[in-house]
């Protein structure tokens, strides 16, 4: 698969050249392919904010490189092409909507890029129809629900077409629901139109849905992986400070208590499957 | 408290009227006018006829006018000790003087002057209310935008400045919020907002406002990494969702203001003025 986005002994300091500067970020060598879905993981504190936020050059690495599509986020003149090219989605979404009308803030990513009206127009509709918004169009932010103002977010986002979307903590401030909706329009992003998903959340009953995953700990990579692999190293997952997806915590549950159910599940899916097979093999 | 039920300034009631058809220069010309001959404004008269004009333009729009005049409720005692500070303290010689204690006197002169007072800023508030209840903050700015444009060329920066307002409208309601939501968890900790005397109250303030202030910078600090992330890097290059026409509506109304203007000018230089 293709790099999308690859970093080299990035490293980068808060409060650079100061006496009480904090490494943030610790020689982290990972890369984002095209067409993956990314989760990254870690406890607060762990780089993962820092790491995404050098992904479309908010920050510029202290040492090391970092590439976008082969663009280096240090030099300034790539910035623009960058920010085309991935997109950012935070995790409180009145903080990051602009306008008080839903279509006119998906329009101003695209009002920014310097896009013919007509261009605005089509990308503004297509962006509310990919995310089922179209209800909301003329709505004002503080009448949605905060899953929606997260849609909309994205909404924002994806009208500036990007290959990458990265997510920092979506679904932070979100009732299940909400989170659920959120989840469920980035894995449709990625397998319907084709973007690249970085994902930063806590939850890992989200990141199992994802392709791979990295464990930030102290500003540097602690595992990386399939989900399938990285929950089987129970040990590590606790130093890390992380917990289980649902679906393992009962499969090991069910396991220590000797029913025989096969190790290496972490999607709902797969328990429901395992245990269909136990019922009808008893 | 619910503070957000009293905020009709920066609120958009949605509407099919002649109003809300027209198109925001328009009416934002039309308000500014409006605006200065207010200012200009110095006999009961001239109020008179701005009332009857306002007022037939608040029917026309079908705006509830007790909804329009809520937001004027949380400055009344403000209007009322201006009004008390203008009575006494205004003095013009050889006026009529109503009534005298110690060193106060409350002239026929204090009497207009905070009469005028009172009425500019009654009228000044219903304007500009009356202007965001029937246009919506997004076409407001984009009329702002547009009418801003050409000062773009004396190195006004119009299109940053107008993106400030955008996104100072679409807080209000939300630091609003907050506020709220500062007071009652002050209130379930045991403070008591409505007791106590002036000093004892204003002093209560502080504790509620440090947070909201500390809370909007952090939120200004996100917007802006959000915006930065969007590609935004000011008005330059920037294209347009949406442009505005002017149509047949605003030759109309263009009529109408101009009777009431060249009525109200007329007025203003005739009739003689209250003081």
């Amino acid at each position: 698969m293709e790099k999308l986005i690859e970093t080299t002994n990035l490293t980068y300091f808060y409060r650079s050249g100061t006496k009480d500067e904090v490494k943030a970020l610790d020689k982290v060598n990972m890369n984002v392919f095209q067409g993956e879905i990314l989760a990254i993981t870690g406890q607060n504190g762990s780089g993962k904010s820092t790491l995404a936020r050098h992904f479309n050059a908010l920050l510029a690495p202290g040492h090391g490189d970092i590439l976008v599509k082969g663009l280096s986020t240090g030099n300034k003149d790539n910035i623009p092409e960058i920010r085309k090219v991935i997109g950012m989605v935070f995790q409180n979404p009145d903080n990051q909507l602009v306008s008080s009308i839903v279509e006119e803030d998906i329009a101003f990513g695209p009002e920014n890029l310097g896009l013919p009206q007509a261009e605005i127009i089509e990308r503004v509709d297509w962006a509310l129809h990919t995310l089922n918004l179209e209800d909301l169009r003329n709505e004002p932010p503080h009448n949605l629900s905060e899953g929606q103002k997260q849609q909309v977010a994205i909404a924002g986002v994806l009208a500036m077409k990007p290959e990458c979307i990265v997510l920092d903590e979506p679904t932070a401030h979100l009732d299940p629901r909400g989170r659920r909706e959120v989840l469920e329009s980035a894995i449709r992003l990625n397998r319907e139109e084709g973007i690249t998903i970085v994902l930063l959340t806590h939850f890992m009953n989200e990141v199992v849905h994802c392709d791979r995953m990295i464990v930030m700990e102290n500003g540097s990579v602690k595992m990386e992986g399939s989900p399938g692999v990285i929950f089987r190293k129970s040990e590590e997952i606790k130093t890390a400070g992380l917990d289980f997806p649902v679906a393992s915590q009962i499969a090991e549950g069910l396991r220590r208590e000797g029913f025989n159910i096969e190790p290496g599940i972490i999607k709902t899916e797969e328990l429901l499957e395992s245990l269909c097979q136990l019922k009808s093999s008893i | 408290m619910e503070l957000t039920k009293n905020i009709t300034l920066g609120v958009y009631l949605p509407g099919k009227s002649f109003i809300h058809n027209l198109d925001p220069r328009t009416k934002i010309i039309a308000a500014t006018i409006i605006i200065i001959l207010l200012l200009l404004s110095r006999s009961y008269a001239a109020f008179a006829v701005s009332a009857l004009f306002i007022g037939s333009l608040m029917v026309l729009s079908g705006i509830p006018t007790g909804y329009a005049l809520r937001g004027l409720k949380p400055m009344l005692p403000v209007l009322v000790i201006m009004w008390i500070f203008q009575l006494f303290l205004f003095k013009e010689p050889g006026a009529t003087i109503y009534f005298h204690w110690w060193i106060f006197e409350a002239t026929e002169a204090g009497l207009h002057m905070g009469n005028l007072i009172i009425l500019r800023v009654l009228f000044l508030f219903t304007v500009t209310t009356f202007l965001t209840l029937t246009t919506s903050v997004v076409s407001l700015t984009d009329g702002l935008e547009s009418l801003l444009k050409p000062l773009r060329m004396i190195g006004l920066p119009s299109q940053e400045l107008v993106m400030t307002l955008v996104i100072a409208l679409r807080f209000v309601l939300i630091l609003a919020e907050e506020l709220e939501k500062i007071i009652k968890a002050q209130m379930a900790r045991g403070v008591a907002f409505d007791r106590g005397n002036f000093i004892q109250k204003t002093r209560k303030i502080f504790p509620v406002f440090l947070p909201l202030f500390i809370g909007a910078f952090k939120r200004a600090e996100e917007l802006i990494v959000a915006m930065d992330a969007r590609s935004y890097t000011g008005g330059r290059g920037r294209t347009k969702m949406k442009t505005l026409h002017m149509g047949r509506v605003d030759l109309t109304a263009a009529a109408g203001m101009t009777a009431y203007s060249g009525l109200l000018i007329y007025i203003i230089i005739f009739t003689k003025p209250m003081i």
